[in-house]
């Protein structure tokens, strides 16, 4: 090899690391002063964010559901599987699995500013999905969520509107 | 201008093939993250080891640090400090993954936004590996004229 030598390329690697951090933080607090979606820089608050993650998210009946759904101002949040989400799902529900809620708090803010509640739910009456979204939504600072308990099977059963295919 | 030697090429080829493999992590990592911050600063503080006060500023901070990491890597300039930062960051996420893997914390990795499984011994065989990777292009990249000189 030739002209190994590790010390002055080591040296240039510290102060070219250095020149790279500094640039990434001016850039960065620069980027987060600017984006309407900019968080507060020393503001992190772990007992805040405990507190909205035990908030206990409120349930919705069946007739209360199918009611805001007449009335055309509920947007069902079907946080089952994409599987069995195209399968069949509530007429105009859209599929949002836990880990995606931050894809979609951008176009619910908008609804909710349009006076809409958000209506989450799965499969079963344990199962744990519609409440993670719920709560990821929530989280996301999406209002009016709730949970329709064993939301999938009462509505099929009920008889109420239901669609397949993807959304 | 004409091409190397092929048996003088092969140490600087294979660093050449590691910068631009790490950018495309860092680029793809960065991005997501520059994305949904308060859902990186969320996996940062999972991770239990840093005080509140330092998470927002982190979680503002390290996806624009890996960006820039990933740009050097692209355009061939502070190739040298970019792959140094590079291997401390591999170091420091291998350490903290194996702290956590150790306390048996279910936690996200948080290692590409939103999209990142929970963390386990492979997650840190894969950090150990970038590690090296880094380290490699540390030693042995000469940069893009290299191959045209």
């Amino acid at each position: 090899m030739t002209q190994n030598n590790l010390s002055p390329k080591l040296y240039s690697a510290f102060l070219e690391g250095i020149i790279i951090l500094a640039v990434a933080l001016l850039i960065a607090v620069v980027f987060n002063l600017i984006r309407p979606a900019g968080i507060n820089m020393f503001g992190f608050s772990s007992a805040a964010l405990i507190k909205e993650q035990q908030a206990k998210i409120p349930e919705i009946s069946l007739s209360e559901a199918y009611d805001l759904y007449i009335k055309n101002k509920v947007i069902f949040i079907d946080a089952r599987d994409p599987l069995s989400y195209a399968d069949h799902h509530i007429n105009e529900a859209i599929n949002i699995y836990p880990d995606e809620a931050s894809l979609h708090a951008p176009s619910l803010k908008i609804k909710a500013d349009q006076d809409f509640s958000f209506i989450a739910y799965c499969d079963g009456p344990q199962c744990p999905l519609s409440k993670e979204t719920a709560h990821a939504l929530l989280l996301r600072g999406i209002p009016n969520v709730k949970i329709l308990v064993n939301g999938w099977i009462l509505w099929l059963k009920a008889g109420y509107p239901i669609s397949k295919g993807k959304k | 201008m004409k091409l190397k030697n092929s048996s003088r090429l092969f140490l600087p080829l294979f660093a050449l093939v590691c910068r631009l493999t790490l950018a495309i992590i860092f680029f793809y990592a960065g991005i997501e993250k520059i994305i949904n911050p308060r859902d990186f600063a969320i996996a940062i503080y999972n991770y239990q080891l840093l005080p509140d006060c330092t998470i927002n500023l982190l979680a503002i901070f390290l996806p624009w640090l890996e960006v820039l990491i990933a740009a050097s890597f692209i355009i061939g300039i502070y190739t040298r400090g970019a792959s140094l930062l590079s291997a401390l960051l591999f170091l420091i996420f291998a350490t903290a993954l194996t702290i956590n893997l150790v306390r048996g914390l279910d936690i996200s990795c948080g290692c590409f936004g939103s999209f990142s499984g929970n963390i386990s011994w492979l997650y840190l065989a894969r950090d150990l590996s970038l590690f090296c990777m880094s380290f490699f292009v540390l030693i042995y990249d000469r940069g893009w004229r290299y191959f045209f000189a």
